[in-house]
């Protein structure tokens, strides 16, 4: 026996990325925008989508791919705010949604009558952000009863992202959060990131969130 | 479950690459960069894990730390046969 070293140096990420570049086909040819939301668990995406699917469900043909590791209360709890189709992804444990499902999420959705595509990643900072969905821009929720180094605890996220929403602004009183602080954070890891402010219960700054879903669809989408 | 999608994705890749006539892997290698946002150990533990069953036979994996975002399987180490053909 002789032992015989095999040189492959293949990237290990090569088949999602495959799989992205096929979905980001497939929405550019119906002129969908697709948006990732991602953020650790329990900053506010899906009351932030909820608040969303209300207002602008309608208006903007807004189709939703919810991930969550078990149970699809999220897809339940947002499907009561639109007529529109939300396409649950359980990923049985996974800690974060691959192009693959999201491949096969668009099967189930009219995408003849979507114009923008929300997918609301499991909740999680640090994996999601090394899986390419075929999404247009990476928005991440950055809320304020986390703590304002969280874009130095977890760079790659940030790095990766086009836009953070700090939400749950309504809190910043209650809580020993240094927006100033958290910002310069999120600017030290990512000089290019873009911010909006946001309570999705008083309601304060939501007009910006809708007027940047507003700018994001369409074929002179700025994302 | 990060490190286990991925160990399991490095598993059907080199299985690929040694096709169907698997000869006997003994150890495999993988680069996971320092910002790549995968945790060695828990990544290795997983590895030993998708390799200890078939096809493969107890082959090692053997990680790389180098700098940069990059996860690579880099090689394959493989045992041949030398018996002569008939």
């Amino acid at each position: 026996m002789t032992v015989r070293k095999i040189e492959v140096r293949e990237r290990v990420m090569a088949r999602n990325d495959e799989l992205a570049a096929q979905v980001r086909a497939r929405l550019a040819a119906h002129g969908i925008t697709a948006i990732n939301l991602m953020s650790s668990p329990g900053a506010g995406k899906t009351t932030l989508l909820e608040r969303t699917l209300a207002v602008l469900g309608e208006p903007l043909d807004i189709a939703v791919v919810a991930g969550d590791c078990q149970t699809q209360n999220d897809a339940d709890r947002l499907a009561a705010h639109t007529g529109r189709l939300v396409q649950a992804i359980v990923t049985g444990g996974a800690c974060h949604l691959d192009a693959l499902q999201v491949s096969d999420a668009l099967d189930h959705i009219d995408l003849e009558r979507t114009r923008l595509l929300i997918i609301e990643n499991v909740g999680n900072l640090v994996c999601p952000a090394s899986w390419d969905l075929g999404e247009r821009s990476r928005v991440v929720l950055f809320t304020v009863t986390e703590g304002d180094d969280k874009p130095l605890k977890y760079p790659k996220m940030f790095e990766k992202a086009d836009w953070v929403v700090l939400t749950k602004t309504d809190l910043l009183p209650y809580v020993p959060f240094d927006v100033d602080r958290a910002v310069r954070h999120c600017l030290q890891v990512n000089p290019a990131l873009r911010f909006i402010h946001v309570s999705a219960i008083t309601g304060d700054g939501m007009g910006e969130w809708f007027d940047f879903l507003r700018r994001s669809v369409g074929p002179t989408a700025s994302v | 479950m990060h490190e286990l999608s991925l160990a399991m994705e490095i598993g059907r890749l080199a299985e690929e690459r040694l096709g169907a006539s698997v000869p006997r892997c003994v150890a495999v290698g993988v680069d996971v960069g320092t910002a790549s946002g995968v945790e060695p150990s828990a990544l290795s533990f997983c590895l030993e894990a998708v390799l200890s069953h078939p096809p493969w036979t107890g082959a090692q994996p053997v990680l790389a730390h180098p700098v940069g975002d990059h996860l690579l399987l880099t090689w394959l180490e493989v045992e041949d046969d030398d018996r002569p053909e008939d």
